[in-house]
């Protein structure tokens, strides 16, 4: 059997989750089986010189753009999928594999299952686990093959990188497809980092919906400033306004990695895990005992986080004397 | 611009959430159904653009309380009202949908189809992306902003680590939302009574079109806690605790 592990770079930054891909495909295959790699984008040297745990290659090389609307993504995928008849396509849960999953589920007929955390392969179908709920709840799924499986990042250790043999890279050319394409990329925008850099923060206290209100966080921020450390929010915080873009943790915000991470009301679905879970030290806050936060956290009170805010506030006004 | 937008409504994750008898969905039984955060989102994007361009927005709810939600989207300005039936009592699969979604958006003559860019049932696959290849139309997921102008769409697409990348692309086409251009408006509940008088219109299904599709087999509860220490749920003593622990670990001052 074939697997097709679907990797992304941008501007010339291979992401961690091609790599987890290639794993997650190796991990399934048996004797016989060959693990391809996909990938499209301009940094086809840096695929080359880090899917050496793939079997083979195959990139879709672009010349101009950084960014590969997910559009072309798919419709190059879709021309090796019918090239290669695999039968499994491992694509990430990624902005790019939000579009594409379902799309070549949909053009192939083809089985799919999203958030997927495990596999296991049994004959021919396979035997999932899935994420669903804001992860509060995990699904076992049945997956016949051949199938599209969506994964969650973080959940293969990466593959080794390392370069694979020139013999085994068959390159094709991306750039009909994506001049030819209806979605065509105009800008991109990077943040500038002067004003707040959460990835170089060693302490950070993030606030989730549970705050209530904009109001609110300015409790939650004069914590930190006690704390010296940096206010930080979910997204549906960031959404209405109260943070800015910048102090957004998770997967569409910053993937952040301090000596301290005190969430307030975050509720911990796997978006928001993506960007904190590796922190040194993680306390949360939240009434709801079933928060998957307390999966990854060190620490956990099932306190109004009002309540903690007000007494924690004290004792450190206390013992700093001011 | 004749603009489709779907909203599902799903259980509240916020609340407890229990396994049925079979094992293999949850007990829906005392649970509250809300709207879909990011189709609440999506909902905000079609009146946003009915406000900046002109549009007619017509909302598609489906699952338990479609009703209730339908008003509330009448008199945020939605102009047309549809409520698509669904399977009592099941989870609402987008990929199960779609094809009713992609039969609506042609009926209705949509050349654009919004909807969230994910929901908490949506463990088979996003309804975007497949409404968008079912109807062979582009699709983008995860938006913060879209603006028309005319035919022309220029949708801003959040990536990673807070980096946005703006695209273009011509209707028809199906979006994702994530985010509006703005927060979601409150409704005032005169608006609302008001509103209670839009007729709403019924959709009937249609098959799904797919042969084969994977099957949940068991549902659980992920293995709580780790090796996380549970401090408890007094404010006071958790407060005293979290002192000591900070102190140990240098990180109780600046
Ligand atoms: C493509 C994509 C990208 C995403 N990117 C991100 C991202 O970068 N970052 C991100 O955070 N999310 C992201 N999300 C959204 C994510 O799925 C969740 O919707 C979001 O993380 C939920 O935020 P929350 O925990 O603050 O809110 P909720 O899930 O609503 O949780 C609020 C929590 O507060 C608790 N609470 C309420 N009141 C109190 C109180 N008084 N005291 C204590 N606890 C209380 C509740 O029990 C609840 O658990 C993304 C989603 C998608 C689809």
């Amino acid at each position: 059997m074939k697997f097709i592990a679907c990797t992304e770079g941008h501007s010339s930054k291979i992401e961690a989750f091609s790599l987890e891909m290639i794993a997650a495909a190796r991990s399934l295959a048996q004797a016989g089986d060959e693990v391809v790699a996909f990938f499209v984008g301009r940094d086809a040297e840096g695929a080359s010189a880090s899917f050496g745990a793939a079997d083979r290659l195959i990139v879709a090389r672009a010349t101009r753009s950084d960014v590969i609307p997910a559009e072309t993504y798919a419709l190059l995928l879709r021309d090796v999928i019918t090239a290669e008849s695999p039968g499994l396509v491992l694509v990430p849960y990624s902005a790019n594999g939000l579009d594409v999953a379902a799309d070549i589920a949909t053009r192939t007929g083809w089985p799919l299952v999203s958030y997927v955390n495990e596999i296991k392969r049994r004959g021919e179908s396979l035997t999932v686990v899935a994420q669903m709920y804001g992860g509060k709840i995990l699904a076992e799924c049945e997956v016949p093959l051949p199938a599209v499986l969506m994964i969650n990042p973080g959940a293969f250790a990466e593959a080794m990188p390392g370069p694979i043999a020139a013999v085994s890279v068959q390159t094709i050319d991306a750039e009909p497809a994506l001049t030819g394409g209806k979605v065509k990329m105009v800008a991109i925008d990077v943040p500038d980092y002067a004003d707040v850099d959460l990835t170089t923060a060693e302490r950070i206290v993030c606030v989730g919906r549970g705050i209530g209100d904009e109001a609110s966080i300015d409790l939650a921020r004069n914590l930190a400033t006690m704390l010296g450390a940096e206010i930080a929010g979910s997204r549906p915080v960031v959404d209405n306004g109260w943070l800015p873009k910048l102090r957004q943790v998770g997967k569409s915000g910053q993937k952040v990695k301090p000596k301290l991470y005190l969430a307030l009301g975050v509720s911990g679905a796997p978006e928001h895990l993506e960007g904190m879970s590796q922190a040194d030290l993680i306390i949360a806050v939240n009434t709801d005992p079933k928060a998957p936060i307390f999966n990854v956290a060190h620490y956990g009170a099932t306190c109004d986080l009002f309540d903690l805010v007000a007494n924690l506030s004290d004792r450190l006004r206390a013992g700093s004397g001011r | 611009m004749n603009i489709l937008v779907i909203l599902r409504m799903i259980p509240d994750s916020a609340g407890e959430l229990q396994l049925a008898e079979d094992g293999r969905s949850i007990d829906r039984e005392w649970l509250d159904f809300q709207l879909n955060d990011f189709d609440d989102h999506a909902l905000e994007e079609a009146i946003l653009l009915k406000e900046a361009g002109g549009a007619k927005v017509t909302a598609v709810a489906v699952g338990e309380g479609a009703n209730r939600v339908l008003q509330m989207a009448a008199a945020r300005g939605a102009d047309e009202v549809v409520a698509l039936q669904s399977e009592e009592d099941a989870m609402i699969s987008s990929r199960e949908i779609a094809a009713s979604i992609a039969a609506m958006a042609r009926a209705k003559s949509a050349d654009l189809v919004l909807c969230g860019v994910q929901s908490s049932e949506d463990v088979f696959g996003q309804l975007a992306p497949y409404v968008g290849a079912l109807l062979d139309w582009p699709h983008v997921s995860g938006t913060n902003r879209i603006v028309a102008n005319g035919a022309v769409l220029r949708v801003t697409q959040e990536r990673g680590a807070g980096v946005a990348v703006t695209y273009e692309l011509a209707t028809p086409a199906v979006l994702g939302v994530q985010t509006a251009s703005k927060a979601p408006r409150y409704v005032s509940g005169s608006k609302l009574r008001e509103a209670s008088k839009t007729p709403i219109g019924r959709a009937m299904p249609e098959s799904s079109g797919f042969e084969r599709s994977a099957e949940i087999i068991t549902l659980r509860l992920p293995v709580q806690g780790g090796s996380g220490e549970n401090l408890g749920g007094n404010a006071e003593t958790v407060a005293d605790r979290l002192v000591t622990i900070l102190a140990a670990k240098g990180l109780a001052r600046n």
